[in-house]
């Protein structure tokens, strides 16, 4: 039987894996992620509903990296974090083991129950429910039909304001920062050992929390990852005080399908968007 | 047509240095008369032109922004600008969703020997910045940077 | 003690409104405050979680300027910031919230008056609510509170049908009411006195930490750690802060006050380039030693009153009441 138990049970076994990472419950609508290294602790390991963490975030960090071959429990969402850091070279395709399961979505926020109105907007719109590229596939229940989703029709709202409107929408809501940089430790595909905004001399993104920087700041870290964001939503699931950010980043991704029908993490061996370039690129925009 | 005589704009102008710098240049030897607005940053190359040096632009008080190299095919380090012109794609449409529309951000091809190009660039530009009047949005935020009673 | 009825209390409010104060109230869902201009908007409900940023914000800002400087040819000007607060009443604040007030005072007023908090702190009235709120992420009596907890409030409510319960706790809660006492009924009410066994031995949590600095509990504790400092941030009772210069032009600019935490991995990097806490478990640990040992050691107080925020917004679910109740089951 292809259960979670059995599977990570004959992985330490068989000496397949040295690490797990993977979740565990902490109550009936929460849990955690947690790190497996024997046969001890695999019964702590659950993959339902309520898994919301993005685990690929883990994958860059160097107390991992030291490990020889890591399993890690992946949803459609987070296999394309992987995928992409593998297509940037950052983790090797060969030290990880996918272990995965068809997704019926998750919930948005820690502590909601798992129903119509509390799944995640990236789980309705999503294209990996069952994935493409794992190792092992977990058994999981049938494939439910989820709601239709609301972002487009967000990004369209904000798309037919004036340029003044949308101006004033961001500058309202960047104010509201704290720069507590969650959104960039949350997320998988910010690796960077020193970020941009650390760098103060020259100080390029101030670090004080005025409008001016933090409108700054959240707009740069939007580019720094346009074409390499998969969508995960954990930035704006743990921003303190509640910024859209799913909305830059889902604009973002259709100007990306848009504009050079690319999709990020689909495909193991895919070239990055911004690290190549095409003689075929649009620019009627170019004087 | 419409203009604000008295709003002059300030257009901060990054420009590569093979192509565009010396074009602007050959617009100086020329003697081709051209608006006062703008102020050339001088970069080896499109390709170094980081998203970021825009905002800081726009931060610092700019009203309008153009950024201009060598045509692709030209780039003296061969595809600086071919990398160049594939973030602008991206930054482009994040800075226009953003609110920063393309009435205040410009791009450009001008060679080295395009003067007269650079002259027609620079003061399309300006009049287009004229037109979008002085950028509030920014103003607005830089208001708590300067001491007031 | 005082009785007052509950449009008598509004009543109170829109005079103060009138007469130029701030009152900062939570919002209609309680999951931020905001402030209020008329009692109609106000929202008083000890049933409220606790919202999800604290009000340190009023007393210590996220970014904060010090001082103004423009350069001329030869010198620099300096200009001081006018502290001239707004005289602010926060209405509704939680035990845990209001404690957290006058525990962070000691240390802005320790070896240094930091006039900054200081100006900000003397002109804020706070009204604490006795709180009816429990989940499995609070832990106030655990360290010396409870939900009728009166530490740290000026003036404190309690809910009696319609009428609200109140006690006059300090000389700025007393002035503040002066005016208004005609629609205040005196009245004596036996305290009762929340009867909760603790589990938790608070000393020897400390002695433990003090002894057990190299101890690999640490690192098992906070390996799912992301370092993102949002615990720190909406903590009532963290107060570390970075200052930084920034500027307008380049002869015009300011010296600013930043929220800054400990948790970041540049916290401690020094211009060496050497790093004291470089790994994440060294930070995790600081946080809970300076929590529970170092603020005690020096202020004779934890500097936590038991909130449950940052357990409830974590990221990754580290839950700072599991984590002491290891230690102390050590």
């Amino acid at each position: 039987m292809n259960n979670l138990y059995n599977i990570a049970k004959d992985l330490f076994s068989t000496n397949k894996v040295d690490l797990i990472i993977g979740y565990k419950s902490i109550d009936s609508r929460r849990t955690k992620p947690i790190f497996v290294s024997s046969n001890e602790d695999v019964d702590h390991l659950v993959f339902n509903e309520y898994s919301l963490n993005n685990l690929s975030v883990y994958l860059t960090r160097k107390d991992i990296k030291k490990y020889n071959k890591i399993g890690i429990l992946a949803k459609g969402c987070d296999i394309r974090a992987i995928v992409q850091l593998i297509n940037e070279n950052q983790i090797e395709r060969e030290k990880i083991l996918i272990i995965s399961k068809k997704c019926n979505g998750v919930v948005k926020d820690f502590g909601l129950e798992y129903n119509e109105e509390n799944i995640a907007e990236k789980c309705k719109s999503c294209k990996v429910r069952t994935p493409k590229v794992f190792d092992l596939m977990i058994d999981s229940e049938e494939e439910k039909k989820l709601p239709e989703p609301t972002i487009s029709s967000r990004v369209n709202e904000l798309d037919s304001m004036t340029p003044e409107e949308r101006f004033e929408f961001w500058r309202n809501e960047f104010s509201k920062c704290i720069r507590c940089y969650a959104c960039r430790q949350a997320c998988p595909l910010c690796y960077c050992e020193r970020c941009i905004v650390d760098k103060n001399i020259p100080d390029w993104i101030e670090s004080s929390p005025t409008q001016r920087a933090n409108f700054s700041w959240n707009l740069i870290r939007a580019f720094h990852l346009s074409g390499r964001c998969i969508g995960c939503g954990e930035c704006e699931r743990v921003c303190p005080v509640d910024i859209p950010l799913s909305l830059l980043n889902a604009k973002m991704g259709i100007v990306a399908f848009k504009e050079f029908n690319y999709a990020t993490g689909m495909e193991i061996g895919e070239p990055t968007l911004v690290g190549n370039y095409s003689n075929e690129d649009n620019e009627d925009f170019i004087k | 047509m419409e203009t604000n005589i008295n709003f002059e704009p300030k257009i901060i102008a990054f420009v590569c240095n093979w192509c565009t710098y010396t074009g602007a240049d050959l617009a100086g030897t020329s003697r081709l008369k051209y608006a006062h607005n703008v102020r050339i940053i001088k970069l080896p190359c499109t390709g170094r032109i980081d998203p970021l040096f825009i905002i800081k632009a726009f931060e610092k008080g700019a009203d309008g922004v153009l950024v201009s190299g060598c045509h692709p095919g030209d780039c003296h380090y061969t595809s600086g600008n071919f990398h160049a012109r594939r973030r602008w794609i991206l930054f482009n449409q994040l800075l226009n969703f953003a609110g920063i529309d393309n009435r205040r951000v410009h791009f450009s091809w001008v060679s080295a020997s395009e003067g007269r190009k650079w002259v027609d660039v620079i003061n399309e530009v300006i009049e287009t910045v004229r037109k979008a009047r002085p950028f509030v949005g920014y103003s607005k935020m830089n208001k708590e940077y300067v001491y007031n009673e | 003690m005082y009785r007052i009825k509950k449009q008598d209390f509004s009543k109170i409010i829109d005079e103060l409104i009138k007469t130029g104060n701030r009152i900062i109230s939570y919002s209609n869902n309680g999951n931020d405050f905001k402030r209020i201009n008329s009692s109609n908007e106000l929202s008083i409900n000890s049933n409220f979680k606790p919202s999800k940023l604290s009000l340190k914000e009023i007393v210590f800002p996220k970014t904060e300027p010090l001082f103004y400087y423009k350069r001329t040819n030869d010198n620099v000007e300096l200009k001081d910031i006018k502290f001239d607060s707004e005289k602010t009443i926060i209405i509704g604040a939680k035990p845990c919230d209001a404690k957290a007030f006058s525990t962070i005072s000691k240390v802005f007023n320790w070896d240094y008056k930091d006039n900054f908090f200081n100006s900000k702190y003397e002109n804020t009235i706070i009204i604490g609510l006795k709180c009816d709120y429990k989940d499995e992420y609070c832990f106030c009596n655990e360290v010396g509170l409870s939900q009728s907890s009166k530490e740290g409030s000026d003036i404190f409510i309690e809910l009696d049908g319609d009428d609200y319960f109140i006690y006059i706790l300090s000389e700025k809660g007393k002035n503040l009411l002066q005016p208004f006492m005609s629609y205040l009924i005196e009245e004596i009410k036996e305290s009762k006195v929340d009867d909760i066994d603790n589990i938790i031995d608070l000393n020897k949590v400390r002695t433990w930490i003090t002894d057990n600095f190299d101890n690999n509990f640490w690192y098992s504790i906070s390996q799912e750690c992301l370092g993102c400092g949002k615990c720190a941030f909406i903590c009532p009772t963290c107060h570390c802060f970075d200052i930084v210069d920034e500027n307008y032009t380049y002869f015009e600019g300011r010296r600013m006050k930043n929220w800054d935490a400990c948790q970041f991995g540049k916290f401690t990097l020094h211009a060496s380039g050497h790093n004291p806490r470089d790994i994440q478990a060294k930070r995790y640990r600081q946080r809970i030693a300076h929590k529970f040992k170092y603020y005690f050691d020096k202020f004779d107080e934890l500097l936590c009153t038991g909130c449950g925020r940052c357990s409830r917004e974590c990221p990754v679910s580290i839950n700072i009441f599991d984590v002491i109740k290891e230690i102390n089951a050590k």
